[in-house]
């Protein structure tokens, strides 16, 4: 709520003139605006530019900005356009999760060698591979729920989908994740029962 | 109906009843199946909550900044909107709809003999003049261009 209201006191710094101010609000929200747009573009350049993008369109309709959700979900929506016309424009071939080559695939060999580069990848990787495997939306989706602090409807409002088809898209990823990430989480599990 | 899975995830993410809760709790403690399921959904959402967010190359906010300086700056859409324009503009339009009302009914012949219309006529044709015409139709183009402009400017996010 803290965060919400100075959000809020920063945009009406900027709308009544100090426009300085903008900086900081790009300094608070650049990470998540970034991470969603690599989310959708897949790799860095692409998301850069959609991130500067997005804040540069945020800044253009700051006056519109109706203070009645938050402004992240406003931002995040931003940036969902902003990811889909780049898109477009650039014809990006989307992943496919069916399509084998970007299956995260841990382990498959028995080398040693290969073994032991395996285990000294941090889990994170491969769970950013596994993620980066899923499809842009489902991707978003994961992201603005577990780190973007976002309710289902939340979610839906800045990817212009209804509460039940996030909550479905959700469910879907989790699922192909949990596939995906089996090798990793075998241990874990075991430890768990 | 939902799946064994769905229904872990829902109480996993505490978006069930307080009833459905429970029960919930009861097949996981009481039933493998649902055990087993719980175990490894749950490493999952421990292993997303993990996630990290990436990082925008150091000079980000530096280059959002220069190009947001060369953008005009914003202003509130209260303040956009001056409420002394929507006045006069509608101030315009009733004076107009007002004098073809009074022309319209001043051309108008009542036959009922009952009805005593006094003569009100007025010889329009003296101010319908064609730069009457033309400053009115201007005025309408000039209405109809901030509208455009103000139409396209939202249209642009």
């Amino acid at each position: 709520m803290q965060q919400q209201e100075t959000d809020l006191a920063l945009i009406t710094a900027v709308l009544n003139g100090n426009t300085a101010v903008y900086s900081e609000l790009v300094k608070r929200h650049e990470r998540f605006v970034f991470t969603l747009a690599l989310r959708f573009t897949k790799n860095r350049e692409d998301a850069e530019e959609v991130a500067q993008d997005c804040f540069v369109k945020a800044y253009r309709a700051l006056g519109t900005f109706r203070q009645t959700s938050k402004f992240s979900t406003w931002l995040y929506a931003i940036t969902y356009t902003s990811a889909m016309t780049a898109l477009r424009k650039k014809r990006l071939t989307t992943i496919s999760l069916d399509d084998e080559e970007y299956t995260v695939q841990p382990v498959n060999s028995g080398s040693a060698h290969e073994a032991d580069a395996i285990e000294k990848k941090s889990a994170y990787v491969y769970l950013n591979q596994a993620i980066d495997s899923l499809l842009p939306d489902d991707a978003a989706i994961i992201t603005l729920f577990y780190k973007g602090e976002q309710s289902l409807e939340e979610i839906g409002k800045a990817l212009f989908m209804e509460p039940n088809t996030v909550k479905v898209k959700l469910h879907r990823a989790r699922t192909r994740l949990k596939e995906k990430l089996q090798y990793l989480l075998k241990d874990e599990v075991k430890e768990l029962i | 109906m939902k799946t064994i899975e769905e229904q872990i995830w829902d109480y996993i993410d505490d978006n069930l009843t307080i009833e459905e809760k429970k029960a919930i709790a009861a097949k996981i403690a009481s039933d493998q199946t649902y055990r087993t399921l719980y175990q490894e959904l749950l490493a999952v959402n421990l292993h997303l909550g993990k996630l990290e967010i990436d990082m925008p190359p150091m000079a980000f906010n530096r280059k959002v900044m220069d190009l947001v300086g060369q953008e005009i700056a914003p202003v509130s859409l209260k303040t956009k909107v001056d409420l002394r324009i929507i006045y006069a503009v509608a101030g315009f339009f009733i004076l107009t709809l007002s004098a073809i009302l009074i022309y319209a009914i001043s051309q108008t012949h009542f036959t009922a003999s009952a009805i005593n219309v006094p003569d009100i006529s007025i010889d329009f044709s003296r101010y319908l003049t064609p730069l009457f015409i033309k400053i009115f139709l201007f005025t309408d183009l000039l209405i109809g261009f901030i509208y455009l402009d103000g139409f396209l400017r939202r249209k642009k996010i």
